[in-house]
């Protein structure tokens, strides 16, 4: 690696301290995001990622007893300890943010075109007109028609896709360096879910700027991401390239993923193949693999220690005691990298 | 239109005929429910007026009995050593002598010719009598709104939105003391501290511009604490929301977050919050804080009315009071819906 990363977490770790006791939604994740680089975040509902997402720009609600532990290096920086002045330049300046719900993550009584001046005044500079004018731009941009007319509207004048299409052009308006989209898609329908990931894909490329997609949809990531990672009860616990890991899975909790898609071979059996059991509700912070309860192939040690990160491929890690011990199996044998399934 | 325009789901067969007690009885449900009813505007409004005027004829009948069957003026009226001769005469006077259904007609008829009655004791028309009381009462009222609405929108808008800070807990801790006090006692102690110890404002009456600080001070405080938390947690509501969490990822300071984003969602929220506290204040503390302070309203008005057992003052007094209840509150429900549609037509 030549330059700098552009995103670096470090052993990120985030405990709620809540009622029923503490929960470590977050278990020391650390990836790597080069710029320009497309990263899709994997996991069920509860698995995390969210959660990791907003703690790169410390999003949380004022309400929250939150506790932020490790380092979120963005261009040399740690947001997790910078000021909060500086902070404020870095969100939405340079990590723009989109969520999942459209219909409620735009102000209901703001025109959009002012929502999205809101953001180019704050950090383009501009003069009222001028972001005005910009705004009209931006919608026109991610293919509002009519942006000029469009831009006075409320945002209940738009339907959920329109709305989504305008939640981006807020978050790309000040031409941020990584785009953090948080199930952007989850809340539309399917013709308008492909829509807005063509815009992102189409987007990122054209604007050169780094993309984290969260979703729990593999065919979303694979339309996508250049690169996955899988979260579990707060832990990554597999990275790979898109490529790699739809046809190596390696993780028992990836194939399970996997096999959630529904295929259309199995149409005619009508199956599908749900992962028996419930992802623990108080996060990570055990001490053996968090998966072990549901998984099929889990054995002593998997009850009894936590699994480490190992290679099991280039640039494809897998945090499982399979995979360890065949790893070093495969390398008493002579044979690295290799599986024998 | 308006009456049939409401949304029926019930098949024909089985909706109340028009008019009927079911229908009434319907039409009697919570504000809130009908909010959702919808039907048009001025459907609403007809329904509303017409709901208003049955309530004011209840208030009407209500007040008349209590107090022609309760009291008798006659007998504060009289001297101690009066005979029965006397009395009798004092009622033949006051027209006492006849039945009470009949009172309660000539009363109804005179009402619809908007007469009020004579006062007993100040031998003119009641409705002069509260004439005069009441611009005092809405003077105090309207003062007494003020401080409530200083006191507790913006600090219950700051609350708010930093629920579960210091600020918030003092000033919560504050205004649950400030709704938790009986208004006429904290008029007393109000009286005590600043009018009798340190002598800085004078105690009762309105015989100069400084008569109603106390007062309306008193209505403050007890009404603004109300309007704290109603303005706290609609705030604490909204900041919760998710376009509160973009507005922060879009790199806005907090303050202004509440500025340009919540205050304007919670806008009308508190115009009627503000609102309902008006309203309640003409339906409580403001009688008792007359009388402690003795301000010369209808409040005063009312409870020396009902000491003498002068019927008809009393009796309007109410009736003016109910009046300006239950219309405030039509104005305040027709003024929010209008608002509303328009935001959800927008």
């Amino acid at each position: 690696m030549s330059a700098l990363p552009l995103l670096e977490v470090d052993d990120l770790r985030v405990t709620f301290n809540t009622a029923s006791g503490p929960v470590h939604a977050v278990d020391g994740v650390s990836f790597t995001m080069e710029p320009g680089a497309s990263l899709g975040v994997v996991g069920e509902s509860g698995s995390g990622k969210s959660v990791t997402a907003r703690a790169l720009l410390r999003l949380f609600a004022i309400t929250d007893d939150v506790r932020v532990a490790g380092s979120v290096h963005f261009d040399g920086v740690d947001l997790l300890r910078v000021d909060e002045r500086r902070l404020r330049h870095v969100r939405g300046g340079q990590i723009g943010m989109i969520f999942q719900d459209p219909l409620t993550s735009l102000n209901p009584l703001m025109a959009v075109g002012e929502q999205i001046a809101e953001s180019l005044r704050l950090h383009r500079g501009m003069g009222r007109a001028e972001a005005a004018s910009e705004a009209v731009e931006l919608l026109a941009r991610v293919g509002i028609a009519d942006p000029e007319k469009r831009a006075t509207e409320l945002p209940s004048s738009f339907s959920g896709g329109m709305r989504q299409r305008v939640m981006i052009s807020l978050a790309i308006a000040c031409r941020p360096r990584l785009l953090i989209a948080d199930e952007p898609t989850t809340a539309l329908d399917v013709t308008v879910q492909a829509e807005i990931l063509l815009l992102l894909d189409e987007l990122r490329r054209s604007e050169g700027m780094a993309l984290m997609l969260i979703t729990h949809d593999f065919g979303v990531v694979a339309a996508t991401c250049e690169d996955v990672q899988v979260m579990y009860a707060g832990k990554l616990v597999e990275k790979a390239s898109m490529a790699h890991l739809f046809d190596r899975a390696n993780h028992p909790y990836t194939e399970g993923l996997l096999r959630l898609v529904p295929r259309f071979e199995d149409a005619h059996t009508g199956r599908l193949h749900p992962i028996p059991g419930q992802p623990p509700i108080t996060g990570g912070g055990g001490s053996s693999c968090a998966f072990a309860p549901r998984c099929d192939h889990a054995f002593d040690r998997c009850r009894a220690e936590v699994p480490p990160e190992v290679a099991v491929g280039p640039e494809h890690l897998s945090a499982c005691w399979l995979a360890a011990e065949r790893a070093r199996d495969t390398i008493e044998a002579g044979r690295p990298w290799k599986r024998d399934r | 239109m308006g009456m049939q325009t409401t949304t029926e789901t019930t098949p024909p067969s089985q909706r109340p005929r028009r008019g009927g007690l079911r229908r009434w009885l319907r039409d009697l449900r919570p504000a809130s429910d009908r909010l959702v009813a919808g039907g048009s505007l001025s459907g609403l409004l007809l329904r509303r007026l017409r709901d208003g005027v049955i309530v004011l004829l209840l208030v009407v009948t209500v007040i008349f009995f209590l107090a022609h069957v309760v009291g008798n003026p006659a007998l504060v009226f009289a001297p101690v050593d009066a005979t029965d001769e006397h009395i009798a005469e004092l009622h033949r006077q006051f027209g006492l002598d006849r039945p009470v259904a009949e009172r309660y007609w000539e009363y109804l008829v005179g009402l619809a010719q908007l007469d009020f009655g004579e006062s007993t004791w100040q031998q003119r028309p009641a409705i002069d009598a509260v004439k005069e009381a009441l611009p005092s009462t809405i003077y105090l009222t309207v003062v007494g709104l003020g401080a409530a609405a200083v006191l507790g929108v913006v600090p219950g808008i700051v609350a708010g939105a930093r629920a579960r800070k210091p600020f918030d807990k003092t000033s919560n801790l504050l205004s649950v003391a400030a709704l938790s006090v009986p208004n006429f006692w904290l008029g007393l102690l109000l009286i005590l501290v600043l009018g009798v110890q340190l002598g800085w404002l004078p105690t009762s009456g309105r015989f100069e511009t400084a008569s109603i600080v106390m007062p309306a001070l008193t209505l403050g405080i007890v009404h603004g604490g109300r309007i704290f938390q109603l303005v706290r947690s609609a705030t604490f509501e909204e900041m919760s929301k998710p376009y509160v969490t973009v507005a922060r990822s879009k790199g806005l300071t907090e303050w202004n977050i509440l500025r340009r984003h919540v205050v304007r969602n919670t806008g009308v929220t508190t115009a009627t919050i503000v609102g309902w506290e008006y309203v309640r204040m003409w339906g409580g503390a403001v009688f008792a804080i007359e009388y402690v302070f003795a301000w010369p309203g209808v409040g005063l008005l009312t409870i020396d009315a009902a000491h003498r057992q002068d019927f008809f003052v009393l009796q309007a007094a109410v009736i003016i009071a109910g009046a300006f209840v239950i219309f405030s509150n039509l104005l305040i429900d027709m003024g929010y819906q209008f608002i509303d549609r328009r935001i959800a037509a927008s």
